[in-house]
């Protein structure tokens, strides 16, 4: 008996080892602990064997039973081990770059703005936005430029046929004529129209010369804009905004000043210059950046302001020309061409 | 406008102030310094006078000399060998001596020429960079007939004219009394706190002493004159001179003329734009034996008069101009430019002098109109002041009597009078430390005030606030008219540089960023992670690309009344046309491009209208260029379907609701049968989505298809979604399935077919429970089906809240929808 069993464990070992697949192993199971199985047979034959004799035996079988359990654990392993490996299919190799899209990108001046008006939030500025499409109205009659004024004219100004309508662009004045906006200033007067001071708000958006495009100039370009109308405002809080601004974008080292200068809707109004030597490819010492000025009476006359009561101050600039200051760039082009390799550069 | 230093050092004394400190005063005076030039000559080193001794032909050049020249104490006697005609000997001419470095960085060595040495170089007025020098042959210094010439050996910059300093600067509008020298010197008077000091006027009708006095009258000579349009023209004086001979002006006024920009003509002219670069009133000469019948009329222009002006070109007139014309033709066109035929030549020896105030809105319409601009017309459309002009005369006067010979027959003619002028404006000095917000002491405020001839006529120094001024504004301060304007003179003077920090002050005021910016940062924020390069391009485009890509309605309504080019007469209809211009110039630069995309206004048109338009467009290219080593699944339809509906989620838009209809005719720029559009710009937004047009991206030279999608919105109605959402609960037991495939028509839209069923497997349920979804998981055609027919096979999910769900149950509804179906529709069950 001890001899048979031996021989079935070895037939056992010899067998299981062999097996590849789940199959064969399920049939070789069967072949030996199945209720045919040659170790079941073993087992059945234990009922006939002398009372004497079962203790001896029992102890055999049980042993070989132990083992066979072992070697057919073995083998469901190895068989589920190597099924999971063919799942995998070949080894990779890691140093293959990604098919895939490379990860999407803002513009540069989306960044410049979005810096910005993060910047200016903080000091409680909210961003709204106005239309691209304008009236004289709101773009220069409001703002204090009067009819005669250069700027309006059809050199400077793109205007629409005075048959053109426009469904969504509200007029002041009936029959006034429609116009691109030449400055984002025109988002100021809807604003302060639609309710009174306080305001406290950031306009950034497209606005449109007739202009020759060159390395400095483009057909359209973009601005920001803020105001801020409350009681008691003054110039010392309009520089100490800028600081702020150019402190926080280009580093505390930043310094700003201001240089008197003439808009016709702010009253005194002046140029701001920054000073930015790290800034690459400025050579200068003073950059102009914007303009700026406490907002003029005859403004807050027109949007139906007291001008007695509110005082308030204006500050613009051009993001295209900031943009460039910051990284650098020396052709406004650039921008309105979306080379793939010049826009990956800003993500 | 260019201001000369040395001139205007006769009016304001600025010996001593360093140039670069005069050019900050006037920066931060509020006038842009664009250009410091500094006329004279450049600072040399070995360059000495020397005089030519002798002068022999080269042995080995034609065109050569061999001169021997002595620079005396220098060095003595050198051998130069010289290429200009004009080295003869006994001249004294500039020579450069071994050592001199020449503009342009020209170093001068000893050296061999023709294989004669040289021991420097005899310069021309152009080598050492004089102004209005000349390379016609060396600059002559003095000839062997000169008196008193210069030493040998006397360093060059010793005996060249002094330079002189020039700044030139922008005067913004408001400041056209900045146009002239004296208004500059009465700012920078009030910087460095000196007095000003006007020219002395010599002549003075009042004045009996001879030469600077009036004599008889000549109306042989100017009988009268008129104005026809005094409300253009409220004041015209004409003097008369007789016997003055005309020649070249004195030097000094021809160096400050060169130095202003001006070129010397003769001693008249030069006299009347000295005085116009001197107070900012032009005034005008002719020749009185020019003017027919003796008078001048100031008259509206015929219409289409014609003129031949000073510039020699023939300008047709409008009625709306005004000229000044004698009996028979017109001289001058008013304030902008004189003409041929009256004006001084050589012979001249009696002269009229025009001094004039025109409506700047005369001046600025006529010289837009005929193109033309001209020293005078720039002062008149910015305001010459009109209280100036009967000094500025005087001065002119003066000049000519003193330079010309001749005397002033008879009073001034003039027509029209003085305009009243008398302004006076209230501020106290609190009110302006309120507005610049930090304080400026009293008697600072003061000082500046009066530094710019800006009088304090009364002060009341115990006033609330006070003190309290009364300031008399003067007649060429027209800009200044209230409180506000002064403290801007004020802070001007007292230095903006002196405005101290602050910190930010925030009284808060609460408020949101407005719907359309929270809308592009949003839309742009999924884009840029779904991997898409966000661009920008120009709103303007061609009206070819509008009528090709939208409608010739389009093309009509869209267009701008005055495009500067042609290719950018339109406003945008899409941002697609952008993305494909993008695409193509990365295309053509082999730069891989695929997915784009962009944020921004466009315009649609309706009906004959216009609308403004919030709009995102993004297109994905299939690239050949960017050749992957492993293929990825390509873009497509459906690809931009969940693009375009997540975009409309954002803008609060349920796009899966809304129809979609599959394009057809006139659906420029999208391919038939591979796009579609959702929603309807008349209801407030539309969608656009699918295969671009690919005979139309074939014809703009982009190689492969390109899908997109665009949305645009009405900027008005463009929300983003705030409400507060409410949780949903969700259950814990179990969906029970059940497939059905329908053999359809194929002509019918899944959508419609999924809907359809949907609202029958809903009416076929009890109330307890519920179909939550009707899945479309298998669309089939082909083998197996009839003609003209599709499968589309669908998994059906009931589930109910509170159990689960028994077979029994279900497959009574489901049997139910079967009998349904066959019933109400032409469908076949698919076994």
């Amino acid at each position: 008996m001890q001899d048979q069993l031996k021989a079935l464990l070895d037939k056992a070992r010899t067998e299981l080892s062999a097996t590849k697949i789940r199959a064969d192993f399920e049939a070789a199971k069967a072949r030996y602990v199945g209720p045919n199985g040659s170790l079941t047979a073993f087992m059945k034959q234990m009922g006939s064997l002398p009372k004497e004799q079962k203790p001896i035996v029992g102890k055999l079988i049980n042993e070989a039973k132990t083992t066979l359990t072992g070697l057919l654990e073995n083998a469901l392993r190895a068989i589920e081990s190597n099924e999971l490996a063919a799942q995998l299919g070949p080894e990779i190799d890691p140093t293959l770059p990604s098919p895939d899209a490379l990860a999407g990108t803002y513009h540069p001046l989306t960044l410049v703005r979005e810096e910005m008006c993060r910047i200016l939030a903080k000091a409680g500025f909210n961003v709204v936005e106005g239309p691209e499409v304008e009236t004289e109205f709101y773009c220069f009659d409001a703002l204090n430029t009067p009819a005669d004024h250069p700027a309006r004219n059809e050199q400077d100004t793109f205007y629409f046929p005075a048959a053109t309508r426009f469904g969504n662009v509200s007029r002041k004045v009936a029959d006034e004529k429609y116009l691109l906006r030449t400055h984002t200033s025109s988002v100021q007067i809807r604003t302060m129209l639609k309710g009174p001071p306080p305001i406290r708000i950031v306009s950034p958006g497209r606005v449109y010369r007739r202009d020759t495009t060159d390395a400095t100039h483009s057909a359209n370009f973009h601005q920001l804009e803020c105001l801020y109308v409350d009681k008691n405002v003054t110039v010392r809080d309009l520089k100490a905004l800028l600081d702020y601004i150019f402190a926080s974008l280009l580093g505390k080292d930043t310094k700003t000043r201001f240089r008197p200068h003439y808009f016709g809707y702010t009253e005194p109004s002046f140029e701001v210059d920054l000073s930015a030597r790290h800034l690459p490819k400025v050579n200068k010492e003073w950059i102009e950046i914007g303009g700026c000025g406490m907002v003029d009476p005859t403004v807050f006359d027109a949007v139906g302001y007291d001008s007695s009561v509110w005082t308030g101050y204006a500050f613009g600039m051009g993001l295209e020309r900031l943009a460039m200051l910051l990284y650098g760039i020396d052709d406004i082009r650039y921008f309105y061409q979306n080379d793939l390799r010049f826009l990956r550069q800003f993500a | 406008m260019k201001i000369s230093l040395s001139w205007l050092n006769d009016y304001v004394d600025l010996n001593g102030i360093a140039t670069d400190e005069i050019s900050r005063a006037i920066t931060f005076l509020g006038l842009e310094v664009e250009a410091v030039i500094n006329t004279g000559a450049p600072q040399f080193n070995n360059v000495v006078v020397g005089r030519i001794l002798t002068r022999d032909k080269h042995p080995n050049a034609d065109k050569l000399s061999l001169c021997t020249v002595d620079v005396g104490p220098a060095g003595g006697v050198k051998t130069i060998v010289c290429g200009a005609p004009n080295c003869d000997a006994g001249n004294l001419v500039p020579v450069a001596l071994p050592g001199a470095i020449l503009p342009g960085n020209f170093e001068i060595k000893q050296s061999k020429i023709r294989g004669q040495s040289s021991d420097g170089m005899m310069c021309s007025s152009k080598e050492l960079a004089l102004e209005g020098g000349d390379h016609a042959g060396l600059m002559i210094l003095a000839t062997p007939a000169t008196e008193t010439p210069p030493a040998l050996g006397t360093p060059i910059n010793d005996i060249l004219p002094p330079g002189d300093i020039v700044f030139d600067i922008e005067v913004t509008p408001n400041r056209p009394d900045c146009l002239s020298h004296i208004g500059i010197a009465r700012e920078l008077s009030a910087w460095f706190k000196k007095p000003l000091r006007y020219p002395e006027i010599k002549y003075d009708p009042g004045n009996t002493r001879a030469p600077f006095a009036a004599f008889a009258a000549r109306p042989d000579l100017l009988e009268s004159i008129r104005v026809d349009a005094p409300e253009m023209c409220p004041l015209y004086t004409a003097t008369v001179i007789t016997g003055i001979k005309i020649g070249p002006s004195p030097e000094w006024m021809q160096r400050r003329l060169l130095a202003a920009g001006m070129r010397p003509i003769s001693n008249i002219v030069d006299i009347s734009n000295y005085v116009m670069l001197e107070y900012g009133q032009p005034t005008h000469a002719f020749d009185a034996k020019k003017i027919g019948g003796h008078k001048l009329i100031i008259r509206p222009a015929n219409e289409g008069e014609k003129i031949i002006t000073l510039d020699e070109k023939e300008r047709a007139l409008s009625s709306r101009m005004l000229v000044i014309a004698d009996a028979e033709k017109p001289l001058v066109i008013a304030g902008v430019m004189g003409g041929e035929n009256s004006g001084i030549d050589d012979t001249t020896t009696d002269i009229i002098l025009e001094a004039a105030s025109f409506a700047r809105s005369l001046i600025r319409w006529t010289s837009r109109r005929l193109g033309l601009s001209s020293d005078s017309s720039y002062r008149y459309e910015r305001g010459v002041d009109p209280h100036m002009l009967d000094e500025a005369t005087r001065r002119a006067i003066s000049l000519i009597l003193e330079l010309c010979g001749g005397q002033v027959a008879g009073a001034t003619h003039k027509a029209g009078g003085d305009v009243p002028w008398q302004r006076e404006v209230q501020v106290t000095a609190s009110f302006v430390n309120e507005r610049v917000g930090f304080e400026i002491p009293v008697a600072e405020q003061r000082a500046a005030l009066e530094a710019l001839e800006l009088r304090i006529t009364r002060e009341d120094k115990n006033a609330p606030g006070g003190p309290a001024w009364t300031v008399a504004i003067p007649s060429w301060r027209n800009d200044l008219d209230r409180p506000i304007d002064l403290v801007e003179e004020v802070l001007r003077v007292y230095g903006t540089e002196k405005i101290p920090p602050a910190p930010v002050l925030a009284p808060t005021i609460i408020g949101n960023d407005a719907p359309i910016v929270l809308f592009n940062r949003e839309v742009s924020a999924y884009l840029v992670g779904q991997g898409f390069n966000e661009c920008v391009n120009y709103t303007l485009r061609s009206k070819r690309e509008v009528e090709t890509w939208v409608s010739q309605a389009a093309g009509a309504e869209l267009a701008l009344l005055n495009p500067f080019t042609e290719d950018q007469s339109h406003l945008r209809p899409t941002l697609v046309l952008g993305l494909l211009e993008t695409l193509k110039l990365n295309q053509s630069r082999g730069v891989p491009a695929s997915r784009l995309f962009e944020t921004g206004r466009v315009f649609i048109e309706r009906d004959g209208q216009n609308f403004e338009c919030v709009s995102v467009s993004f297109i994905i290219a299939e690239n050949d260029l960017d050749r992957a080593w492993l293929k990825r699944e390509p873009a497509d339809f459906y690809t931009t379907k969940r693009l375009v509906e997540t975009l409309a989620g954002i803008g609060g838009i349920d796009i899966a609701r809304q129809p979609v209809k599959a394009p057809g005719g006139a659906f420029f720029g999208w391919q038939e049968g591979q796009s579609a559009i959702i929603g309807d710009i008349a209801h407030g937004w539309t969608a656009r989505l699918g295969l671009i047009n690919l005979a139309m991206v074939r014809s703009l030279g982009i190689e492969g298809k390109v899908y997109g999608g665009t949305l645009s919105i009405l900027s008005e109605r463009v929300k983003t979604v705030s409400d507060r959402r409410r949780y949903q609960p969700i259950t814990m037991h179990p969906a029970a399935l059940r497939d059905i495939a329908l053999v359809v028509d194929e002509k019918l839209p899944a959508g419609d077919a999924q809907k359809t069923l949907a609202k029958h497997a809903r009416a076929t349920l009890p109330k307890t429970f519920a179909l939550e979804a009707a899945n479309i998981f298998d669309v089939y055609q082909g083998k197996g089906l009839p003609e003209g027919k599709k499968s589309l096979a669908f998994s059906l999910v009931y589930r109910a809240p509170d159990r689960t769900l028994t077979d029994d149950e279900v497959n009574t509804a489901f049997a139910k929808l079967q009998e349904i179906l066959a019933k109400e529709t032409d469908w076949q069950i698919r076994k």
